[in-house]
């Protein structure tokens, strides 16, 4: 069970963009997020900084309580598992099995244990008949998957994923979401950065919106897609899911999913 | 920059008489300056050549410093080794051998500078527009121009391969060994994305009319004149002459 | 019109078909849509409805293809390029990589079409105000993020004012602001007589068109009317996401509920 800690984490780039501005942000061990925000408003920095990719002009990372300065990129990757956006910018294994082990075998698990999580992540994300399949022969939706799987396959205690529906269909956004859970069930500690408001409110309990470099809100799905904040949802630059605009026109409160509004028209009806 | 109309530019014009020519009258400075310095032979040429088509267009585009460190990084390792193959294994004495390194060298210095100067004074997209101008139609230009501009692509794309493998216990930090074995997963990606992107951007290209016979509508035209003609063509005539004396054995350098 | 009859096509090497005999006609003033799981054949619907298939993409095309009653199938890509421009995925692999801004690159399509000066500025400048995206034509189009370089492509086809337009996901990496923004575009672009033939999986697409054509394993399965075709609850098994107030409607029903109770929702 591992926490993530940041503290007043600045970042500026070279070129002056300044990407993070005053970050504090405390993941408990074992809990789930979402990151979300506008292009620009630095979902993606602030990632990076969890495994040491980038370091913060000022201000401090921890994992597990150690400060992440003091670790290199290969030493945080055995604790923060990054998962980025663009799978034909990861994906180089000629079979989708030799994929998935990459992250493991480099970790220095033996061959039989990483074939062995290679068949239980592959079945999970729907890729067990394709353990010998060429990923460019995998359309959009399971090369997504390939990569999710080949960073889970690590087995690192915090698991950041960018984007992890981006490109998938309907069923394959149905198995992230499930995936997430078991996540969080199993003890993990995992954030979520994704522009779709809708498998964000599904998949997570606390939502942070970042906007410019700032954290503006953070607070449960109820909270921070309730009416009331709509205005800085907009603000920053993002719009309330569907679910919460539906159940607010029918004057439900606060229903960010489908499966609020469900409910609330239920006891809506109950009680007449 | 523009003889038209002010049309927005992502960076600033440099503001140089050296940047105002036509880009193609920096191409055949660059090209003749090349030619020439494969021609000429003796120091005092040499060092004529690169000051008069180097140095001082350099000096001209506040360009020195640049120029003169990117050619000496671009010609280092080549120079290196002639001065110490010429001087080492010299059939004459050192000094001859000295001598003849010096003149080597400095051919190769003269070369490089004329790239980088004009590499680093002249635009793409200035230098695609300048061609397309003179009539130069845009399937020649496009295999250069998609060669060259791939570049920071591919740089961009070997960066982000890079951060994804990292992620993933890539270890870039580590002895040299390790690093040799992570090579597919950083250069397969990188590779075969490009060639990737490359098709798609062939498609996209055909599809927006950039092979169309005729010359395309331009929303930026070079600063040519009757000048920059002439002397588009002097470079010319001068490189024959100096082309035929080299023949003839009776060139004065 | 631009009509496919019993279109067939193999990419080159290809063992199979990818496309079987495909009836589709693309009307000026209307938008179809175009849904189908993955790998059922729409982009390559789209390269062959645009001709970029087979002429720069090789392989072999069976049955009638023709514009405005004229057989285009010998026609040169560049004399196609006057009547059909095609948007294909990936955004940044789009970018000519010759403009140095956003408007130049938005003027690239209509630069190459030779229009007057004026006219490829006009257009270019139009463009960009529909995509909503003026307050970029400075920046430089290769630092911009995915959704920015998408909004800049699409912006760069509809300034050519094609009569046919062939989009293939345009806006698939989009927010959901963006994605409206866009969407409006296309609907303004058919309104000005453009027809449209747009290949996409996020529902909120389908909102935007008169038809939509169903992609099966190569095979147009049925054409319709979007809520027709989209109500449908065959649709999941085919792949295809259910919009959002179907699937609302549907849980509704399954929670004993009253659908209708959504009625006035949206």
């Amino acid at each position: 069970m591992t926490e993530v800690r940041l503290e007043a984490v600045d970042f500026t780039y070279p070129d002056g963009t300044r990407a993070l501005d005053g970050v504090d942000l405390v993941v408990p061990a074992g809990s789930a997020l979402a990151l979300v925000g506008a292009n620009g408003s630095g979902k993606t920095t602030l990632a990076r900084h969890l495994n040491g990719l980038l370091r913060p002009s000022s201000g401090r990372v921890a994992v597990d309580g150690i400060d992440a300065a003091e670790r290199t990129v290969a030493q945080l990757a055995r604790s923060v598992g990054l998962c980025f956006q663009r799978p034909d910018r990861q994906i180089f294994g000629r079979t989708v099995r030799d994929e998935i082990e990459f992250g493991p075998r480099h970790q220095g698990v033996s061959s039989e244990d990483a074939f062995g999580r290679v068949k239980a992540l592959a079945s999970r994300l729907g890729l067990g008949e394709d353990l010998g399949a060429h990923p460019d022969d995998l359309g959009d939706t399971r090369r997504k998957l390939l990569t999710i799987a080949s960073v889970l396959a690590m087995e690192t205690p915090v698991f950041v994923l960018d984007e992890p529906t981006t490109g998938l269909d309907a069923r394959g956004v149905d198995r992230i979401e499930h995936i997430v859970r078991e996540l969080v069930e199993a003890g993990r500690t995992v954030i979520g950065i994704s522009h779709d408001m809708r498998f964000v409110a599904e998949t997570f309990e606390r939502v942070v919106v970042l906007d410019r470099g700032r954290i503006v809100l953070d607070g449960t799905t109820e909270e921070v897609f309730a009416e009331d904040r709509w205005p800085a949802l907009r603000g920053a630059g993002l719009e309330p899911p569907e679910a919460a605009v539906i159940g607010t026109r029918l004057g439900l409160g606060s229903t960010p999913t489908e499966a609020a509004i469900v409910g609330a028209l239920t006891s809506r009806a109950a009680r007449r | 920059m523009s003889a038209t109309a002010p049309l927005p530019s992502a960076r600033a014009q440099g503001a140089s008489p050296w940047h105002e020519l036509d880009p193609l009258t920096r191409l055949v400075v660059a090209l003749g300056t090349v030619a020439a310095a494969l021609v000429l032979g003796g120091i005092v040429c040499l060092s004529l050549l690169a000051a008069l088509t180097v140095l001082v267009p350099a000096a001209v585009a506040r360009e020195l410093r640049e120029v003169l460190r990117l050619s000496l990084l671009l010609a280092l390792p080549l120079g290196v080794s002639v001065v110490v193959v010429n001087v080492l294994f010299s059939p004459g004495t050192p000094a001859e051998g000295a001598l003849l390194a010096t003149g080597v060298v400095l051919r190769i210095l003269t070369m490089a500078g004329a790239a980088v100067l004009f590499y680093r004074t002249t635009r793409p997209a200035e230098l695609l527009a300048s061609l397309q101008y003179h009539g130069v139609p845009s399937r020649a230009t496009f295999v250069i121009h998609n060669g060259a501009a791939m570049i920071p692509r591919l740089a961009e794309r070997a960066r982000e391969v890079t951060e994804a493998q990292r992620a993933r216990g890539l270890d870039t930090e580590g002895n040299l060994l390790r690093r040799g074995r992570g090579l597919v997963a950083l250069a397969a990606p990188t590779v075969l994305g490009a060639m990737a992107e490359v098709e798609t951007r062939t498609l996209a290209l055909e599809t927006r009319g950039f092979t169309r016979p005729g010359r395309p509508t331009l929303l930026w035209t070079p600063h040519d004149g009757p000048v920059q003609r002439l002397a588009r063509w002097g470079v010319l005539l001068v490189l024959i002459v100096l082309v035929l004396e080299h023949l003839a054995g009776v060139l004065p350098c | 019109m631009l009509r496919l009859a019993g279109v067939s096509y193999r990419y080159p090497g290809a063992g199979h078909e990818t496309l079987h005999a495909v009836d589709l006609e693309l009307y000026p003033g209307t938008v179809t849509g175009l849904a189908g799981a993955e790998q059922a054949g729409k982009s390559t619907l789209c390269l062959v409805a645009g001709g970029l298939a087979p002429r720069v993409v090789g392989g072999t095309v069976n049955g009638e293809i023709d514009i405005d009653g004229q057989d285009t199938r010998d026609w040169p890509m560049h004399r196609l390029a006057d009547l059909v421009v095609t948007g294909l995925q990936d955004p940044g692999g789009q970018l000519s990589l010759i403009a140095e801004t956003v408007f130049g690159e938005v003027a690239f399509g209509p630069a190459n079409l030779g229009l007057p000066y004026d006219e490829v500025v006009s257009s270019a400048e139009e463009a960009l105000r529909l995509v909503g995206i003026e307050h970029l034509r400075a920046h430089d189009p290769t630092r911009l993020s995915g959704g920015q370089q998408q909004l800049v492509v699409i912006a760069g086809l509809l300034a050519m004012r094609p009569r046919y337009l062939v989009l293939d996901e345009p806006v698939a990496h989009l927010d959901a602001a963006s994605a409206k923004l866009v969407l409006t575009a296309i609907r303004a672009a058919a309104t000005a007589g453009t027809a449209v033939l747009m290949a996409e999986q996020r529902p909120e697409a389908w909102t935007a068109c008169d038809a939509v054509a169903v992609l099966g394993h190569g095979n147009i399965l049925a054409t319709g009317a979007p809520d027709e075709i989209l109500s449908n609850p065959r649709i999941t098994t085919l792949g295809i996401e259910e919009p959002a107030e179907v699937r609302l409607r549907r849980r509704l029903s399954e929670a004993g509920l009253d659908p209708e109770l959504m009625g006035s929702a949206s």
